[in-house]
């Protein structure tokens, strides 16, 4: 009874002390003074003092989880949707990535940003077929089998939705770096280059387009010059060391590096070679950029030069840190012209800008990582904006600039660099700067 | 030797560059390595990196490889019959094509499309086809008038009129209406229409956006045939740039990309500068979110870290009784014992709230179950009255 007296007596002791350090929390956040922490450490933190809950005890056996899963815990870092983006009882919608959580330059394939054009699609793999024909000299039909059987290539590309930041060409409108930037994500891919499928095909001398054509019920088609399918243009069923998930294509979609994610055609089924274009749905009544001129482009293939702070952000602010505190900023960079080469980084929303620095793998067309080390001032209002280079010579335009050439109607494409507000008390609001 | 070959190409015929292209097929191995370097601005603006020194860009690729691919077969020839089931995708009357390609022989009317239209269409696309609930609208008036709305743009007036794209105004080719009918509507079951209802369809749509066939109004008894179909010429053909059509096609695709000034790109080989000190305008304004901005967003957004909420379980009173009172109220203050009557006499909130938190005397909160308060308080009715509700 003794024994049982004391736990009892400790079990107090121990609530006493989480009402202290939650009340600690919210002072702490308040920014006012930490004298109190002294008293309540004296019994020292009970995540160190005490038994945990998973310390004791047997753990899950090895063969609870055959594949795995993220900790329970971590149920917060999810794609999200908007009911503004969700078209066709969100079968021709998106769901888009929590860049905010992201780490390094390679998305989870479960946190892949999904959009479609009617709905995921779930092919069987055993009945697979894809069919490559017009004008080669031998055309082909091929299961998963004997497509996974040509010498395969894996490459680290983004796939980007080109309508990433579009809600906001005439202001901002996402206060969340999810929504405003997650219209994208990056991952290892593995597949053939169609050119070493074409090598013993044989493209006949007047071919100067593919349509690429999918077998979900949209028959989501693309139109792609030649150039790009004999450069680097792959037909992949790999996504991050496993096969792709349904979102993306399952079993096999296109990959062209850098170029609009629709373009990356989804459950792919069908090429064909043609001297002349298609005029698919989605290269006309959508994804096209229309110009004050009254003029549209179409065939806008490249994802241009473009960059976001990703720490802070709306999601993530910086409202626990204290005057003084040595913080990182980071972000991601990327461009679907090249290779990133350099990110600038202004406190002052475009005013001035210092060099920032690269950090871990630069690939091209890859999502790239950037760095700077910052001092926190307690009080201090920020605008802290990115822009990015890359080899091709692009750099990111500033909003106005942008806005002069293409006006505020053209929904995609849009790279101008973007900011953000960070306030006297660390909360972090998405604005732009404009004239 | 690269760089050389595609400078001459830019100056010649399409012809040239797709032989220019099979010469490239699987030909890495052959590139030379010492004088090549990475092409700049290729056919979207950007660079290809070709393969120097056994690699591409920062990968390693395997030689071996571009000289084998031109053996490899690895599947099988589709038969004619397999081709015409998948090959069913429309391409537009043009110059080198008079008669399009793929456009087949059928018929339809104005008023079986309109039949149509209401058993299948109407409940996504609206009335008329003026859209709503976020499927696209398929109409919103006379086209060609429509058409010149294209040079509407808000950006020095964000309370003028925008310009308004749908199918008359914005589209500049019927096939791909045509097309898309047929092998992507309706949205729940597609490739589920004949030809000649893809004409009637097709026919609706035209007359909606009040268009004209040969000077000819597609009017309520208008029947469209392929003959006329072929004849139809859209509002807004010219409204698109770069120009995709022809032998000269990439060429001038590339061409476009070269300039950077016409996406609205910044090129520092161009002529744009890297400013870094004093490179904003007197008049820059920090312009925030109005009204809220955009949200519903789902779910909710927040980046706590904490275990999903748990799906409400039903009590099971006599189990939960077995698993975790028993040991303990079987003897003392048992189910339904008189004793209880000098707990409860201070109040049965007391007696509650000492159960929730547990008691100095042996009570674990809540007898150590992770209950709901609620139905932690049903089963202290239930030792209290020794009953099950």
């Amino acid at each position: 009874m003794d024994n049982k007296k004391s736990q009892q007596k400790d079990t107090i002791d121990r609530r006493d002390f989480f009402k202290k350090t939650a009340a600690l929390s919210v002072t702490a956040l308040a920014g006012t003074s930490l004298l109190a922490s002294e008293e309540a450490l004296g019994k020292g933190d009970p995540a160190i003092m005490h038994h945990t809950k998973w310390g004791q005890k047997w753990g899950d056996p090895v063969t609870a989880n055959l594949y795995g899963v993220p900790s329970a815990y971590e149920h917060n870092n999810i794609r999200r949707n908007t009911s503004l983006l969700s078209s066709g009882n969100y079968r021709a919608s998106i769901a888009v990535t929590p860049i905010h959580e992201s780490e390094g330059i390679i998305t989870p394939n479960g946190l892949f940003f999904s959009r479609s054009h009617g709905g995921t699609a779930h092919v069987d793999p055993n009945e697979y077929r894809l069919m490559i024909h017009g004008l080669v000299e031998k055309p082909i039909v091929l299961t998963l089998a004997q497509l996974k059987r040509y010498p395969s290539v894996s490459r680290t590309h983004f796939i980007e939705c080109p309508a990433n930041g579009g809600q906001e060409w005439r202001g901002p409108q996402f206060n969340s770096v999810q929504f405003a930037k997650g219209f994208m994500s990056s991952a290892e891919w593995t597949g053939v280059y169609i050119k070493t499928i074409l090598a013993d095909l044989g493209l006949k001398p007047t071919a100067q387009w593919m349509l690429a054509e999918g077998s979900d019920n949209s028959k989501m088609g693309r139109t792609v010059p030649v150039d790009k399918v004999l450069d680097d243009a792959m037909i992949v069923w790999g996504q991050n060391g496993e096969a792709l998930r349904p979102e993306q294509g399952y079993p096999v979609r296109l990959l062209l590096p850098g170029w609009e994610g629709n373009l990356c055609v989804k459950w792919l089924r069908r090429l064909e070679f043609s001297q002349e274009p298609w005029y698919c749905k989605e290269e006309t009544s959508k994804y096209t950029d229309l110009k004050p001129t009254g003029k549209a482009i179409q065939h806008f293939y490249a994802n241009e030069i473009n960059s976001t702070v990703t720490s802070p952000s709306p999601e993530i602010p910086w409202t626990d840190l204290k005057d003084g505190d040595i913080v990182e900023i980071e972000g991601l960079a990327w461009s679907g012209m090249g290779t990133i080469t350099g990110v600038d980084l202004s406190f002052d929303g475009g005013k001035n800008y210092v060099e920032a620095k690269l950090k871990g793998l630069v690939l091209p067309k890859s999502w790239t990582r950037w760095s700077y080390m910052h001092t926190y001032k307690k009080g201090q209002k920020l605008l802290l904006t990115s822009r990015s280079m890359d080899d091709a010579g692009y750099i990111q335009p500033t909003i106005d600039q942008e806005v002069s050439v293409m006006g505020v109607e053209a929904v995609y494409h849009r790279n101008a660099v973007e900011t953000w507000e960070v306030t006297e008390t660390g909360k972090v609001n998405h604005v732009q700067i404009r004239s | 030797m690269f760089k050389l070959d595609r400078k001459l190409i830019i100056s010649t015929v399409a012809i040239t560059v797709a032989l220019f292209a099979v010469g490239c097929v699987g030909g890495e191995t052959s590139t030379p390595t010492s004088d090549v370097v990475n092409t700049p601005l290729d056919i979207d603006g950007g660079v290809s990196y070709k393969v120097i020194n056994g690699k591409t860009g920062p990968y390693y690729v395997n030689p071996q490889v571009s000289q084998d691919a031109p053996k490899i077969f690895n599947g099988r020839t589709p038969t004619p019959a397999e081709i015409k089931r998948w090959n069913t995708d429309l391409q537009p009357v043009s110059k080198l094509s008079p008669e399009g390609h793929g456009i087949p022989e059928g018929s339809g009317s104005v008023e079986d499309g309109e039949t149509i239209y209401e058993a299948k269409c109407v409940m996504c696309h609206g009335d008329f086809g003026s859209g709503g609930g976020g499927y696209p609208a398929l109409s919103k008036g006379n086209a060609y008038a429509l058409q010149k709305t294209l040079t509407n743009n808000r950006w020095k007036d964000p309370e003028a009129d925008g310009p308004t794209r749908v199918f008359g105004s914005y589209w500049p080719q019927v096939t791909t209406l045509w097309w898309y009918i047929r092998d992507g509507m309706p949205h729940p079951f597609s490739d589920s229409l004949t030809v000649d209802e893809t004409y009637a369809l097709t026919a609706y749509v035209l007359n909606i956006n009040e268009m004209k066939i040969d000077g000819e109004d597609v009017d309520d008894e208008y029947v469209l045939d392929r003959a006329k179909f072929l004849k139809i010429v859209m509002p807004n053909v010219n409204g698109f740039e770069p120009n995709i059509a022809g032998l000269n096609a990439l060429a001038d695709v590339r061409a476009y990309y070269r300039d950077a000034k016409n996406f609205g790109g910044q090129n520092l080989n161009q002529g744009a500068v890297r400013c870094m000190k004093d490179c904003q305008k007197a008049t820059a304004k920090v312009k925030y979110i109005q009204n809220g901005g955009i949200q519903g967003f789902s779910p909710k957004l927040t980046a706590v870290r904490d275990l999903p909420k748990k799906k409400a379980v039903a009590l099971d009173v006599k189990k939960t009784y077995n698993s975790n009172c028993a040991m303990c109220h079987s003897s003392f203050l048992s189910p339904g014992s008189a004793d209880w009557a000098g707990y409860t006499a201070k109040g049965i909130d007391k007696v509650y709230a000492n159960g929730i938190k547990g008691t100095p005397g042996g009570m674990p909160a809540k007898g150590g179950t992770a209950l709901s308060d609620a139905d932690f308080k049903t089963m202290v009715d239930y030792l209290i009255s020794g009953k099950l509700k």
